[in-house]
């Protein structure tokens, strides 16, 4: 697929997310019913949840493109996974910081171990360093290589990781968790939370694709010019 | 395998008498473990958190920070005058030069293990040990996964000019679990529990060791090769 | 016996280092390599040597591939730099020991002894390098990529800090392998001594080869015109 379709395609699904968002966001405000035991708070998890969601999305599509780099060296691959991984950062900032808002009134703590804030937490940190690798090598081939292992080795530790911050939980039980998801969701706030859903991947897809085009075209720009200096820059 | 085994055992010893040749390096960081857990103490009020409470988990951080430092120790004598770049030339594989500097990398670990435990137990007058065999088979699979891990991603640091400022950013988020493995392991000896409530932890831990140094083995061509 | 570089094309980045360099080396030759500096030449040798993987075009050796990640094609190169690449807390001999045991060689005492009379550093076998000096070291890197019988030796401006003495003594050396069948690429920035000392002189600029030919002084320059032609540097 060319990088103009590309960049359409990105266009489309990022306007659609973007509606999408806001209708959850009038949905939210004047249309869901408020949850009995929590009140309004609860509404922050039309956010949070999608959210986080897309934060893994996001990290899966890093991990499997980076390991498609390290084996076939495909530019390509490279550009998916750091697309991928901007969008993962942010999409893993908003659920970082949404999550403690709601932990801070409906646990009245911000921060609790929670295993799923845990493990975002710890993953938003070796994507950090994903891109901190990736910039301060000063041979651009290589920093693409140590990024693709970091997000490698980051993916497999994942069940270590898990496995630790459910046993730490277990020991420290926190205070009572109230599963806002549980089976007895009102209809429409399964409806407000599957809008939501849709709305944040649609934009995570088209912000991905976009990023993706602008990516590519970057690197090929930088070959045209490259290619007009008559041979290389000493 | 011989010849891997040979390669390794070649490097890992080389890179020791290294380190015990330049002195003054080895002594800096056996007076870095020492302060740390002099400060510990130091800092901590001891009527309000006995140090048995804490000692576990301050040992576990002394030996984090101080083997991650090293780690990036023993590639800055590779590159003194580009040697590094010579032994990469030669047939030797990989995986035998990971392995090596791992273990290298682990001898000096377990060195600040031990200096670790004593100065942190003296120093947060800690009188009850547990099972001494017991501590050191938490801290042998920690250590391991440990070692494996900084040597690993020491190795990529020395390419990025942020140096070793990024060293903690790649290795903490992975050895978080190790962290939490270790010093919920070590506490429990302390407290001189059954080896039943702790094998679990044990077990974890070796799982980390190995798939680190697996993982590392498999990998590391991709960080030493262009 | 012949190296042959195809069509290399080296990016770092942005940069293009090398923008499509044809280049053989075939044993019983010294090729060197010359041209100011940021034109290329090291990156040319590292390619030649299989340490870096170009981005385009290959390296092959009798019509097959050279990589170095191939141990088999590591095990016959040599390797001086203008960085010595030797421990300084070692002692000459326990470097040449310790690089000899990599190639797999169990070299006794007196044959390394031996190696590293040949080369002038009679009698440092038992210094460490620390304590000795840019002469006597370049010497003993010399004689480590030469522990192993190579049958190329790659060397990078083995000549920069060395005294005419030394200068002369390395001169000799690379002659005597060159006439034992040993092929020679030699990075310089020194055109003068590669005129003096090479079969064949390449010259590069900002990444392309502006001349490869017999050497000889009445060609000098000629080769001096290219090194002053054109635009300086950007």
């Amino acid at each position: 697929m060319g990088s103009t379709r590309v960049r359409t395609t990105g266009l489309l699904l990022a306007w659609a997310g973007i509606a999408a968002i806001l209708l959850v966001h009038w949905m939210v405000a004047f249309w869901v019913p408020t949850e009995a035991a929590q009140g309004v708070v609860q509404r922050i998890f039309y956010v949070h949840v999608p959210a986080a969601w897309t934060t893994f999305l996001a990290f899966g599509i890093v991990a499997l493109a980076s390991a498609a780099y390290l084996w076939l060296e495909d530019e390509r691959a490279d550009a998916a996974a750091v697309a991928a991984a901007e969008g993962g950062l942010i999409y893993g900032a908003i659920m970082l910081i949404s999550g403690p808002l709601w932990g801070r009134i409906a646990w009245g703590t911000y921060w609790t171990w929670e295993p799923r804030l845990t493990l975002t937490l710890l993953l938003w940190f070796t994507y950090l360093g994903y891109f901190l690798i990736r910039g301060s090598v000063a041979d651009p081939r290589r920093g693409k290589r140590f990024a693709a292992v970091v997000a490698i080795v980051g993916s497999l530790n994942i069940p270590l990781i898990h496995v630790s911050v459910s046993w730490f939980r277990s020991l420290h039980p926190g205070p009572v968790v109230i599963k806002p998801e549980g089976p007895t969701l009102h209809p429409d706030m399964l409806t407000t939370l599957l809008v939501s859903l849709a709305g944040f991947t649609l934009l995570f897809l088209g912000l991905f694709a976009l990023r993706y085009s602008i990516e590519l075209v970057g690197r090929r720009q930088a070959r045209v010019e490259d290619a007009a200096l008559a041979g290389g820059v000493s | 395998m011989m010849r891997e085994l040979r390669w390794s055992w070649l490097i890992a010893r080389k890179d020791l008498s290294l380190e015990f040749r330049a002195g003054g390096r080895l002594l800096s960081m056996i007076a870095f473990v020492v302060l740390a857990g002099f400060l510990f103490g130091f800092a901590l009020d001891k009527s309000q958190v006995p140090g048995r409470a804490v000692v576990a988990s301050l040992t576990w951080l002394t030996v984090l920070f101080a083997s991650t430092a090293g780690a990036g120790r023993i590639f800055d004598m590779e590159e003194e005058d580009g040697a590094f770049r010579h032994v990469l030339l030669t047939p030797v594989s990989r995986r035998a030069v990971f392995i090596g500097k791992t273990v290298a990398n682990l001898t000096l670990t377990w060195l600040i293990t031990a200096l670790s435990f004593v100065a942190l137990t003296s120093f947060l007058g800690v009188r009850t040990w547990g099972s001494l065999a017991a501590h050191a088979a938490i801290f042998l699979p920690g250590t391991i996964g440990l070692s494996a891990t900084a040597t690993f991603f020491g190795r990529m640091s020395r390419h990025s000019n942020l140096g070793d400022s990024l060293l903690p950013v790649l290795t903490f988020p992975l050895l978080a679990p190790v962290m939490f493995f270790g010093a919920t392991a070590s506490a429990r000896v302390f407290m001189a529990l059954p080896w039943d409530e702790i094998s679990g932890l044990a077990r974890l831990l070796w799982a980390f060791a190995i798939g680190s140094v697996a993982v590392g083995a498999v990998l590391f061509h991709h960080v030493t090769d262009e | 016996m012949t190296l042959e570089g195809r069509r290399i094309v080296c990016d770092y980045g942005p940069v293009r280092a090398l923008a499509g360099i044809d280049l053989h080396a075939a044993g019983g030759e010294i090729v060197a390599i010359v041209g100011p500096n940021g034109a290329g030449k090291t990156t040319l040798l590292r390619v030649l040597s299989g340490e870096r993987r170009p981005d385009r075009g290959e390296v092959t050796l009798n019509g097959s591939r050279v990589s170095g990640s191939d141990a088999a094609w590591r095990a016959r190169i040599g390797l001086v730099s203008h960085r010595t690449g030797l421990y300084e807390k070692l002692t000459a001999m326990e470097n040449l020991r310790f690089f000899a045991a990599l190639h797999g060689l169990a070299r006794s005492g007196r044959k390394l002894t031996a190696t590293l009379d040949a080369v002038g550093a009679r009698g440092l076998a038992g210094r460490r390098i620390e304590a000795l000096s840019r002469g006597q070291r370049q010497r003993v890197a010399l004689a480590r990529s030469l522990l192993h019988d190579p049958e190329f030796l790659f060397l990078d401006e083995p000549f920069s800090g060395l005294d005419p003495e030394g200068a002369a003594g390395l001169e000799r050396a690379l002659v005597a392998r060159r006439n034992d069948g040993v092929a020679v690429v030699l990075v310089t920035h020194d055109l003068r001594r590669g005129l003096r000392l090479a079969d064949r002189v390449v010259v590069l600029r900002r990444g392309r080869k502006v001349l490869d030919g017999e050497a000889a002084e009445d060609e000098a320059a000629e080769i001096l015109d290219h090194f002053t032609a054109g635009a300086p540097d950007p």
